[in-house]
């Protein structure tokens, strides 16, 4: 097994884990965490495809998911925030109510 | 003057921003220098030979024919030149209408605001090339007129009555946009929509007439969209005169008279438009005989005379039909004018019940009145009289449709006579019912009713005895016939409205009243607006609009506010799109994505 094949099934494994957690957690913390995890299996995808085509395209995209992730924790956290604030249990799926 | 009038969508805007502005010490006073022009440069530009377009390719890029194209012809110019003819007396009505002192600067503002508004986008619909340009125009002016029934927003009743005007319009506003979407490259133009190119697309000549009817039906409340027209009249009577009178309504039927070539190449259309027109005006004509307002019985009345204009088209007689919308113009914008002077000097009072015996009491609108109403019923020697001749006399002449058709025309001159008759007489002669002091007319108010009265006796000469009118349209509206005067049929025309004139004016009291009970009645300075139930045989509307809301609420199940079910789905849909992907190529990652669930 090379390396490529490695770090291709590192990242297969860490979107199915995030996707996963997704899914089943109802906490929004952890929601989040299972989301950044995606987005790093992504990142990861996209280094080793520069990688392998030898040019840094893939890295320049994988720091702009870099940044989008922090952008999206920062707003990510303070709904969460704003969330437990608002409510005792923070249960992601309560607030269906705002539903337009 | 041609090149000057392809930028007459322009011409308002100047006034629109000194009033929004608030510039000029009367307010209004500013909008009032933009109709005028439209209406000298129309003019020259239609006795000069109108002839000019432009032409921008790509405005649109996503739409087979999505070019920004203007043209002015003949045709147009001399919509316009009613447009701006007839805004001109309106806008200087209105100075005296609206009063400052009643409605407050702000609102008589907004009024004359809104009012540039719907002439700039009046005058792209009529400036419009091909169907894109069309569209653009045909909605603001819906907006527009939505605005300005719904003007006075406070009082109960407008809101709805202007929600009816969008509705009706929004089903005219989706014909022309399937028929937009519809037409193969490079045929959206209006004039050229009905050449064996254009009709190749699916459905041929048929389909596209089809919608281009709908859309005019919407417009110049024809058929089963008639039910906005009356409640329209909620709005302020200037509005009437301008847009439900003489020219938004019967941008319906310049539509119909600019895409002629098309309904000439769908025969069946061609019969339907015939069937509406002549349907629309006999109902029209005694659904007036039963209203118990003003304004309302003049609003059937224009349903009525928009039905002949929509049944000449479908008798193949364009010509006629352009003719009388350029006569009814004139008469019927006067008589609504008058309307609200009587309205005006009754301190807002809008029923038939409240009027009576006002002729020593408003002579300029007796005089007015009367001669709008000679020429509407369509006396000899009146113009209203030389255009519906030729739309009878093209009916006669048709032969592959029945003559019953013609009959309903000729029988709905007596209808016209009548309903005229009927509020002629109810509201200046008879019993006097108002005794309180009257509110007279400010001079800017009568004179408006001077050139318009001038149109509604001599618009009829531009074709009679010499063809003035069709030699300076060209072929722009097909060969037009020529107009025999004195004529047999004319004369009998004449007699038979003037029967039923007489007859409405001998027993006033015989006439019926539909019976509605206003729900809510203002007298307070301007107009008692009162809720009415919509019109009669409009039931399919609501059942229409059920359906809309079951369909909506169904969909909207969808978002249901679960963020895990949001995510299920989209892991579901990214698990799809990457299955789809992977089906062609054999790299056997899709086990990994599928996992969850």
């Amino acid at each position: 097994m090379n390396a490529e094949v490695l770090v291709l099934g590192t990242s297969a494994v860490l979107l199915a884990i995030g996707a996963t957690g997704a899914l089943i957690r109802r906490n929004p913390i952890a929601m989040l965490m299972s989301i950044e995890l995606m987005l790093n299996a992504a990142n990861l995808l996209l280094v080793l495809g520069a990688r392998v085509r030898g040019n840094v395209d893939g890295q320049a995209a994988a720091l702009i998911v870099l940044v989008l992730a922090a952008a999206e924790a920062v707003i990510g956290l303070g709904v969460a925030l704003a969330l437990f604030r608002d409510r005792a249990r923070a249960d992601i799926d309560e607030p269906s109510e705002v539903a337009g | 003057m041609s090149d000057v009038l392809l930028w007459a969508f322009l011409f308002t805007l100047p006034g629109l921003l000194l009033t929004a502005l608030g510039i000029g010490k009367r307010p209004g006073a500013a909008s009032q220098g933009g109709p005028p022009v439209i209406f000298v440069v129309a003019l020259i530009a239609l006795l000069t030979g109108a002839n000019a377009e432009l032409h921008v390719a790509g405005w649109l890029p996503f739409l087979p024919d999505g070019a920004f194209h203007l043209r002015v012809d003949p045709l147009s110019a001399l919509m316009l030149a009613v447009v701006g003819g007839v805004s001109t007396c309106v806008y200087i009505f209105s100075l005296g209408y609206m009063d400052p002192k009643v409605e407050g600067d702000g609102n008589v503002r907004r009024f004359f605001c809104l009012l540039d508004f719907f002439v700039a986008s009046m005058s792209i619909l009529v400036l419009a090339g091909n169907l894109a340009v069309l569209l653009v125009g045909w909605t603001c002016v819906g907006i527009s007129s939505f605005l300005l029934i719904s003007f006075w927003n406070d009082k109960a009743g407008t809101l709805s009555a202007g929600m009816q005007a969008l509705a009706a319009n929004a089903i005219g506003d989706a014909a022309l946009l399937v028929a937009l979407v519809l037409v193969p490259a490079g045929c959206g133009d209006l004039v050229t929509l009905g050449s064996t190119a254009c009709i190749a697309g699916p459905g041929g000549a048929t389909l596209l007439a089809l919608l281009i009817l709908i859309a005019a039906s919407a417009k110049s409340a024809q058929g089963p969209l008639y039910f906005w027209l009356p409640s329209a009249m909620a709005g302020p009577t200037p509005v009437s005169a301008l847009i439900h009178a003489a020219t938004m309504v019967a941008a319906g039927v310049y539509l119909l008279a600019r895409t002629h070539t098309l309904i000439a190449a769908a025969p069946s259309i061609a019969a339907t438009t015939a069937i509406i027109g002549v349907l629309t005006a006999v109902i029209g004509g005694i659904l007036s005989l039963m209203q118990g307002n003003f304004k309302r019985g003049l609003a059937y009345s224009t349903v009525s005379q928009l039905g002949y204009m929509f049944a000449a088209v479908g008798f193949g007689a364009p010509f006629a039909a352009m003719f009388h919308l350029v006569t009814h113009a004139s008469f019927k914008a006067m008589l609504f004018l008058t309307a609200g002077v009587v309205i005006h000097a009754l301190h807002g009072r809008e029923k038939l019940s409240d009027m009576g015996g006002l002729r020593k009491d408003l002579p300029g609108a007796y005089a007015a009145f009367m001669i709008g109403s000679l020429a509407l019923i369509g006396i000899p020697m009146f113009s209203g009289a030389f255009s519906k001749d030729l739309i009878l006399e093209a009916a006669q002449g048709h032969d592959p449709l029945p003559p019953l058709l013609w009959l309903g025309l000729f029988g709905g001159v007596f209808l016209t006579g009548m309903y005229t008759g009927r509020l002629f007489f109810g509201v200046f002669h008879g019993p006097k019912k108002y005794h309180g002091p009257i509110h007279q007319p400010a001079g800017v108010m009568l004179w408006p009713l001077v050139p318009l009265a001038i149109g509604a006796v001599l618009l009829g000469y531009l074709e009679w005895p010499v063809p003035l009118l069709s030699r300076v349209l060209g072929g722009t509206v097909g060969p037009a016939e020529a107009v025999h005067f004195p004529s047999v049929m004319g004369l009998a025309a004449g007699a038979l409205g003037l029967v039923g004139f007489g007859i409405a004016g001998w027993r006033p009291a015989a006439q019926p009243v539909r019976a509605t009970a206003p729900v809510a009645a203002h007298h307070d300075g301007h107009g008692d607006h009162y809720v009415e139930d919509l019109e009669p045989g409009v039931g399919w509307a609501d059942w229409a609009a059920e359906q809309g809301y079951g369909l909506a609420n169904a969909v909207a199940g969808v978002q249901s506010g679960h963020l895990s079910r949001y995510i299920f789905i989209s892991v579901l849909g990214v698990a799809a799109i990457l299955l789809l992907t992977l089906a062609g190529s054999t790299v056997g990652v899709s086990q990994t994505i599928t996992g969850p669930r």
